[in-house]
């Protein structure tokens, strides 16, 4: 068994935890604070060209396999998880779909200005009441000659308000539940698209979280983003397991930046005459922290192996996402109690990590429906 | 304009230094960078050559793990790089690095020399001015601006807060102060470019040198000892009026500690 880095990603992640230290670093808090889509430091981010992370070289992306991949979504998270948040959803979820089945003149349209940041996409699941039980999707898609029409209301949209090209998820047939889902390219500027409320959040500020109202909204027979019909669960699950990874890659971030917050701490407070580091229980706080974040780490960069391998990944990416958004939960909770009272103060870093990092929990599948699932693959239908 | 920037590895500015047992070595944190200063000097060659053509080819002596360091100045945009590694090069003092690079420099033909003004382990700031001595080169330090127009280059030399303006003929070494410009964020065809390429290495019998004349055997000066910085006092708090305390200040910084 090899669990090295290649010398090129070891490359690749000084390289991007440099850039990220630059650039995203510094600007964090006030991300945080004014939570406001960050257009200065989008433009000089994207200017860089990693938004086009995962595609081919032939089309100005990076050809990046998911181990290297991982290494970016940590290390953007650990920056600012408000700003990740934007990055990775161009990068990854809402480009796929039009990477994977929209037509040249879609691609020319929509994906390669997204590749550059010219263009900002997102994907379009929840709604109010519907998030880990798609099957309960109420966006409808309906057939009107050579268009088709959709109605509805999206919420929780990363990006929405802002958002140019959406991947909306509907159902074509609610009869079939979660086999009449199909995804849909609505662009900006379509008659009945619009964005609608924007959302207060506890953490996870800078990026811009929303409604998106659907509203007999006409699109071309070709905006259909599948091969076939009814298939959009089918295509779903091919990036699943990555979009799971790629959370608990995030959670990593989160956690090493608030480690280091507690590190620093620890080495420089002084309490009784000492650092605090000298004492036991501080000591093993660290002891706990590391080796739980070692094992996250080992969870994802095993997962996304197994999905550049294309070997089943299913259970351990759930697990990944899980194990490691628990671990994170963990660790900004510790690295508050290292701070003590300034934890609790808006001027330090620990308290916005402890607020960001409970975002996790939601995205990728919440860890009660992991668990279902994750059970249910293991004992299988009792 | 061929531009060859010396680089060296340094331990991360944040890695953890401690003095190991009596104090005859250091035991450092494995957290390293490209030395600040000399990512200023990569940065002006690329400067350079985008305003004059030619091509920027980084060099740097050390281990294989400094391979990162040259593929971070590939990533910037440098044309071509160079690893010189052997371990009979290793412990070598100021004089033997500057012989070593000098020997590989004789070899390649340049313009410019662009390096650092000091790596920021050491701090000693010696390298390149022994450099231009081996080669028997003009070297300007400490350079805030550099101008190539009409056949003529001119640098700026800052001193405690003045300058020198001075000519100097080609070819030159200069080393590179913090303000020369601000070094780029590497472009993911950068970083791409510079995952993929193959680095030559050279060894000690590649530069004609015999293994008494590199490292600890060809230094001139040895480490004796690593003393551990002063410990800083406790905060002392001065009572009183702000008139008194004032005075009492003034008294404590001329008699007792004679900062000023």
């Amino acid at each position: 068994m090899d669990f090295a880095f290649t010398e090129e990603q070891q490359f690749f992640k000084k390289i991007i935890t440099d850039t990220v230290d630059r650039m995203v670093v510094p600007k964090a808090r006030e991300i945080d604070e004014k939570d406001e889509f960050p257009w200065e430091l989008w433009k000089e981010f994207t200017r860089l060209g990693y938004l086009g992370l995962r595609y081919p070289e032939e089309i100005g992306g990076m050809n990046a396999d998911p181990v290297t991949a991982m290494i970016f979504y940590e290390q953007i998270a650990r920056g600012s998880v408000g700003f990740a948040q934007s990055v990775i959803m161009n990068i990854l979820m809402g480009t796929y779909f039009v990477y994977r089945f929209g037509s040249e003149e879609i691609k020319k349209r929509c994906l390669y200005p997204a590749m550059k940041g010219e263009k900002i996409t997102t994907m379009c699941f929840t709604e109010d009441q519907s998030g880990s039980d798609l099957a309960a999707t109420r966006t409808t898609a309906v057939k009107d000659g050579s268009e088709w029409i959709i109605n509805g209301t999206k919420m929780w949209i990363t990006n929405g308000p802002h958002a140019d090209v959406a991947t909306v998820l509907a159902t074509t047939d609610p009869s079939l539940g979660a086999r009449g889902l199909n995804f849909f390219l609505v662009e900006k500027g379509t008659p009945g698209f619009s964005p609608g409320q924007v959302l207060d959040k506890l953490g996870c500020r800078g990026t811009v979280t929303g409604e998106l109202v659907f509203d007999n909204v006409r699109i071309p027979e070709e905006n259909l983003l599948g091969a076939e019909l009814n298939k959009g669960v089918d295509y779903l699950a091919e990036i699943l397991d990555e979009v799971r990874v790629m959370t608990a890659a995030m959670a990593m971030g989160i956690a090493q930046a608030a480690y280091d917050e507690g590190l620093e701490y620890a080495r420089k407070r002084i309490a009784f005459g000492k650092t605090i580091g000298n004492y036991q229980l501080i000591r093993a706080k660290f002891a706990d922290m590391a080796t739980e974040m070692e094992a996250s780490r080992l969870l994802i960069y095993s997962a996304a192996w197994k999905i550049k391998e294309k070997l089943p990944s299913r259970l351990e990416a759930a697990m990944a996402k899980m194990f490691a958004t628990e671990t994170c939960l963990k660790v900004v909770d510790e690295v508050t109690r290292i701070w003590g009272a300034n934890a609790f103060a808006n001027e330090y870093n620990p308290q916005r990590h402890f607020r960001d990092a409970r975002f996790l929990l939601y995205g990728g599948g919440t860890h009660e429906i992991l668990k279902d699932f994750m059970g249910r693959m293991l004992i299988g239908k009792a | 304009m061929d531009i060859l920037v010396l680089i060296k590895q340094v331990p991360d500015p944040e890695a953890l230094v401690e003095i190991g047992s009596e104090g005859k070595d250091l035991n450092i944190e494995p957290k390293f960078a490209i030395n600040l200063f000399d990512e200023y000097a990569i940065e002006e060659a690329l400067k350079i050559r985008e305003a004059h053509g030619g091509k920027v080819k980084a060099i740097t002596l050390g281990s294989a793990k400094a391979i990162e360091a040259l593929r971070t100045a590939i990533a910037m945009g440098a044309d071509e790089a160079m690893l010189i590694e052997d371990e009979g090069f290793a412990a070598g003092d100021g004089y033997n690095t500057a012989l070593v690079l000098s020997r590989a420099l004789e070899k390649e033909m340049f313009d410019i020399v662009l390096c650092g003004r000091q790596a920021i382990d050491a701090d000693r700031g010696e390298v390149p001015q022994m450099i231009a001595q081996f080669l028997g080169l003009p070297h300007v330090g400490v350079v805030v601006k550099l101008d190539i127009a009409d056949g003529k280059t001119v640098a700026e030399s800052a001193f405690e807060g003045a300058k020198e303006v001075i000519e100097v003929a080609l070819p030159a070494v200069f080393t590179a102060q913090k303000g020369l410009n601000e070094p780029r964020v590497p472009l993911i065809t950068g970083v791409m470019k510079a995952m993929k390429v193959q680095i030559p290495k050279l060894t000690v019998e590649d530069l004609g040198l015999t293994r008494d004349m590199a490292g600890p055997g060809g230094s001139k000066t040895k480490i004796l000892q690593y003393l551990p910085p002063k410990k800083r006092p406790a905060v002392q708090f001065i009572e009183g009026e702000p008139a008194h305390a004032a005075a009492e200040a003034v008294r404590i910084l001329t008699e007792v500690e004679r900062v000023i």
